[in-house]
């Protein structure tokens, strides 16, 4: 390449917009006088142009994204269950079965049957404290986001992976609300048992 | 949310108990860390896998994160190393290394209808030239070299974001540069690309 060796680094700082402003208009004189940086430039700027452009057209499309982050909110909840079944595991453990390998069996099978009953059944961990909690605003707001992002079909989904813990499902109009959006789901069912319960007085049911 | 509000203050409501907070950083990063990634793996389905893993592995470590570099900067490199792990695992098992003629091109670039297939097809022939060329460079140079070019970080980020000094990332661009060009150039003189 240049035989002005001095300049080479410069010549791919310039084509890159990486050469300190202190030293642009230096070189930028250097280039009116040098023909093998001059050259440098030019083909550097090239490649880049080149690399640039290839690049672009590797673009993500939008339906792509729809589905992180409710796949990490996914990812979240698994590990949370298997945080509890670690749990499960290191209690009987440190309660020192006398059933000798059979603990490890027996633990084993606990974990299986659990992973089942979620599998089947669905949600036994699924607790209600995620409708004690604040900022129902925010859970509509999301909730019309899936909605518009056609992925409403997913609420229970949504609402099983803890997305909405942080919003309240506290009174009649919330819970009313929560039944309408999670129309087709079991999530009615929850919000019908809840507003039972609110109508009856039975605050503990929250 | 308010799109003002930084990243770093962001962070810190989520670490206040304010769960839309992370929302809103999937929201701003993810697009661009899945493209960091594909550039990266050159495979669609796991360049979603890795960025799901960013972000799971960011919410897990996000309570005990500490601003000493921007957020994007520790995004970026839960991202390269995740991709670095990719890149090992591949090569330790090539048996399941896919080619790069297996990205879905078509899932990944605009159509229009109305433009000539032919010309189309040149610019993607072109356009994976390039791309090889790119794959080309050492481990090193390729992140380097993505992560200033493409995701637009400072020399001084990248630096943090790959743990190297400053003047080693420059050291490296500029071998990437020149690497580039020794591989290109003569695909250009020959008007293949």
């Amino acid at each position: 390449m240049p035989k002005c060796k001095k300049s080479e680094g410069q010549a791919i700082d310039y084509a890159s917009k990486l050469l300190p402003s202190a030293e642009e208009e230096p070189f930028e004189e250097h280039l009116k006088h040098c023909q093998d940086c001059s050259e440098a430039v030019a083909s550097y700027t090239a490649v880049l142009d080149l690399t640039d452009k290839a690049q672009d057209e590797l673009t993500v499309p939008e339906v792509a994204l729809k589905n992180i982050e409710m796949n990490v909110y996914k990812r979240l909840a698994v590990t949370q269950e298997q945080t509890l079944l670690s749990r499960i595991r290191a209690y009987f453990v440190s309660s020192g079965s006398p059933f000798g390998w059979y603990k490890t069996a027996a633990v084993s099978s606990v974990a299986i049957a659990l992973i089942t009953t979620v599998v089947l059944i669905g949600k036994p961990f699924q607790s209600e404290e995620t409708f004690r909690l604040t900022e129902s605003q925010s859970a509509d707001a999301r909730i019309e986001e899936y909605r518009q992002q056609g992925i409403q079909r997913n609420l229970e989904e949504v609402l099983i992976t803890h997305h909405l813990r942080n919003d309240a499902w506290e009174t009649e109009s919330q819970l009313h609300r929560m039944k309408e959006q999670a129309h087709g789901t079991n999530w009615t069912k929850v919000a019908d048992k809840h507003l039972q319960s609110l109508q009856s007085g039975d605050s503990t049911a929250q | 949310m308010d799109k003002l509000i930084d990243d770093e203050m962001l962070v810190a409501q989520f670490q206040a108990g304010r769960q839309n907070a992370f929302d809103e950083l999937m929201k701003r990063y993810k697009s661009k860390i899945f493209s960091y990634l594909l550039r990266s793996v050159r495979n669609y389905e796991d360049a979603e896998d890795i960025t799901i893993e960013v972000f799971f592995k960011a919410y897990r470590a996000l309570e005990g994160w500490q601003p000493k570099a921007k957020f994007s900067t520790w995004l970026y490199k839960i991202a390269s190393n995740l991709a670095i792990d990719y890149h090992r695992a591949k090569a330790r098992h090539p048996v399941y290394a896919l080619e790069d003629t297996e990205i879905p091109e078509a899932r990944l670039v605009a159509t229009d209808l109305h433009s000539d297939p032919e010309k189309q097809l040149e610019e993607k022939e072109r356009g994976l030239l390039i791309r090889e060329a790119v794959d080309q460079l050492s481990p090193k140079q390729k992140a380097v070299f993505m992560l200033s070019r493409y995701e637009g970080l400072q020399l001084k980020e990248v630096a943090e974001t790959l743990d190297m000094a400053e003047g080693t990332v420059k050291i490296h661009l500029h071998r990437a540069v020149k690497r580039l060009q020794t591989l290109l150039r003569p695909l250009w003189e020959n008007n293949e690309i």
